[in-house]
């Protein structure tokens, strides 16, 4: 698809034209969301799982590996259609924004009203700071080599700092059962789960751990390594998955 | 617009199912789901009761109880190295606030040993009015659920009622039910505003179509304008500020946090209480007849107590069979899993101390079909195990054996 028209040949749509393209713009945009809220939130689900849904799973080393990795997929994929067509630098917001929105419907029907958790025990992670950035940058380079590097390291070392503001709380201490926990690990003591027995919790496990304190900050920076990598290869699986077939027949 | 809003149902409904997929309402709670020679080699409990079983929202009640793991631990199933004492229930009806292994307070999982008896007890207290069937039960890494006793639980009076404060090291009082709740909302609410600001600004310009011919005209820089830039720097710079001014406001809160915690308990086993050493029984044969839902042990018993004892009682995978000629106590609220009269014996009377007897005994009751025990001769391991109950004359002093020996069928 090589661009043929050099010379400034478009005007602004008017009247009749440009209340329909922007009728289209609204069905799209609709469209989009309720397919990034479904099909992002599934993948999230499937992926980070446990590690989003409980309080007691957001550990200082795996989650801020996992979840920013997991996370920039469908952002990468979506800017690549939304900067390349359309020069709109909202991709990676777009998608956060609906992943959060189905997260948060799940949390309160699936989780709260259905089986019985206290919405405090489930919140989710946010990595809106991080899609903001990652948009931001985007725009400005125009670049997707850039935008890999900086805007990929950006959104993983953003993701915990942005966070600990919600979880850091729950990570007082309590002296219970002749032990030290944290109000997180009482939530899912208290809080019967069936299914989820503690062991099961993947937690401090692996060769992270030879580094004890700086587990997080190095979790981090090996999630910003990795989100390069994803970013780029999401980037493209994007573009190979998007058409403006339709558009061009417009 | 219709299959719009049929596509968007889809989507919630879809979602809705993998949250429903990961977080299981356990009303059947699959008792009977793993195979019976786990069942029944694995977590052998006895003597469990509760305390009550209706009650009310706020109101404690503890379930206590012993097991015995076996010695005759299944090859296929990975050894106990990290179990969870647990209780099954539709979600969290009930807070467990308190546990206890040989008496000691244990928070996290637990290595059990093959061999080891142990005595446990779980308080409990009712968050949610309703009748639920609940069992305690252990979760066993890379196994499955090996389920105690079930019991019916009745809760009375109002949620809305229902309390939960728990003092940190600090010494503050905290309400579990919100504890850090509308400040999670508040941050959320904070970076939607902003994300959506940023959503906006773009969408309510002409879009999609308009911009793409745009693109296609080269007409580029009209689409990100300097304001667009401007607006973008001050994201680059101002999102870390406000993230990393935040986390400092937040550490500074709560200057003494700790990370989550990943420790293994550690509770040996009591001394022996199954296979003492006083009352030795040796499991020659067992034999299963199919049509008679009977299972036969030849038992090579040694009675080296100063006691005559009988034999009252064989009990597997939560199923008791009882001895009719001696009045032995039942298991509390058990009644569905008792065979009363299931238990008979070849010689019935009293093993004399010092005397060694051979003897077959029979466990008889359609039980073995109904908790789906029988499916055991045709497994891969078809090995049985159970513990078996020997009582003194006057019922006072019990000395319990665990046995265990491969399972001949017989089709007819
Ligand atoms: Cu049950």
């Amino acid at each position: 698809m090589s661009v043929n028209i050099s010379n400034r040949s478009f005007r602004p749509y008017t009247g009749e034209k440009a209340r329909i393209t922007r009728a289209y713009d609204y069905l799209i945009l609709v469209l989009a969301l309720f397919l990034f809220i479904g099909a992002f939130h599934l993948h999230f689900a499937l992926t980070v799982g446990d590690w989003d849904f409980w309080v007691d799973w957001k550990d200082r080393q795996w989650w801020p590996l996992v979840t920013p990795l997991m996370g920039i997929t469908f952002p990468a994929a979506v800017q690549a259609v939304m900067w390349e067509k359309f020069r709109l630098p909202m991709g990676a917001t777009l998608c956060v924004t609906a992943l959060l929105i189905g997260t948060w419907i799940a949390r309160i029907f699936a989780y709260h009203y259905w089986n019985y958790f206290p919405i405090n025990m489930v919140l989710p992670a946010t990595m809106l700071p991080g899609a903001l950035v990652l948009d931001a940058i985007l725009m400005l380079s125009n670049s997707l080599t850039i935008t890999a590097i900086f805007g990929g390291a950006a959104f993983a070392l953003l993701f915990y700092p942005s966070n600990w503001p919600i979880i850091g709380m729950f990570h007082v201490p309590v002296e219970y059962g002749n032990a030290q926990l944290s109000i997180a690990d009482l939530f899912g003591f208290e809080y019967i789960r069936t299914g989820m027995p503690e062991y099961l919790r993947i937690i401090e496990r692996g060769t992270l751990r030879t580094y004890g304190q700086y587990a997080t900050p190095l979790s981090a920076f090996c999630s910003a390594l990795l989100c390069t990598l994803m970013y780029t290869l999401w980037w493209h699986i994007g573009k190979w998955f998007a058409t403006v077939r339709y558009l061009n027949k417009i | 617009m219709k299959t719009l809003i049929i596509k968007c149902l889809m989507a919630l409904g879809l979602v809705l199912s993998v949250y429903s997929f990961n977080v299981q309402p356990v009303m059947a709670h699959g008792e009977k789901a793993l195979e019976p020679f786990i069942r029944m080699r694995t977590i052998q409990f006895y003597d469990v009761e509760w305390d009550k079983q209706k009650f009310n929202v706020n109101e404690q009640v503890s379930v206590s109880g012993k097991f015995h793991v076996a010695e005759d631990w299944p090859v296929s199933v990975p050894k106990p190295e990290a179990s969870f004492l647990n209780i099954s229930t539709p979600g969290p009806v009930l807070i467990r606030t308190e546990r206890y292994l040989n008496g000691k307070p244990f928070m996290n999982s637990v290595a059990l040993q093959p061999g080891g008896d142990y005595t446990f007890k779980i308080v409990l207290k009712g968050r949610l009015p309703g009748r639920y069937h609940i069992h305690p039960f252990f979760n066993l890494k890379d196994a499955g659920q090996v389920m105690g006793p079930g019991v019916w639980l009745e809760i009375a009076g109002a949620s809305a009622n229902f309390t939960n404060s728990v003092k940190t090291i600090n010494g503050e009082l905290v309400d579990m039910e919100t504890y850090g709740l509308s400040n999670g909302i508040l941050w959320h609410i904070f970076w939607g505003v902003l994300a959506t600001a940023w959503l906006l600004w773009w969408v309510r310009r002409p879009l999609f179509i308009a911009r793409y011919r745009m693109l296609q005209a080269g007409m580029e820089d009209e689409l990100v304008t300097l304001n667009d830039r401007l607006i973008g720097k001050s994201i680059l710079i101002g999102v870390p500020v406000l993230v990393l001014a935040a986390n400092m406001m937040t550490v500074n809160q709560y200057p003494n946090t700790i990370p989550l915690q990943a420790s293994l308990d550690q509770i040996l086993p009591l001394s022996a209480q199954v296979n003492a050493g006083v009352v030795d029984v040796e499991t020659l044969k067992a034999e299963y007849r199919i049509p008679n839902r009977a299972m036969m042990f030849t038992l090579k018993i040694n009675n080296r107590s100063d006691k005559q004892i009988q034999i009252g009682e064989f009990s597997t995978a939560n199923v008791h069979f009882l001895n009719k000629e001696l009045h032995v106590p039942s298991q509390v609220g058990s009644e569905s899993m008792t065979a009363p009269e299931g238990l008979s014996m070849d010689n019935t009377a009293p093993i004399q101390p010092g005397e060694q007897r051979t003897m077959t005994i029979t466990a008889t009751d359609a039980l073995w079909e109904s908790e789906k025990l029988d499916g055991l001769v045709r497994d891969a391991d078809s090995r049985i195990g159970g513990l078996l109950f020997f009582y003194d004359e006057h019922l006072g002093e019990r000395f319990i054996s665990s046995i265990t020996a491969a399972v001949i069928p017989k089709f007819n």
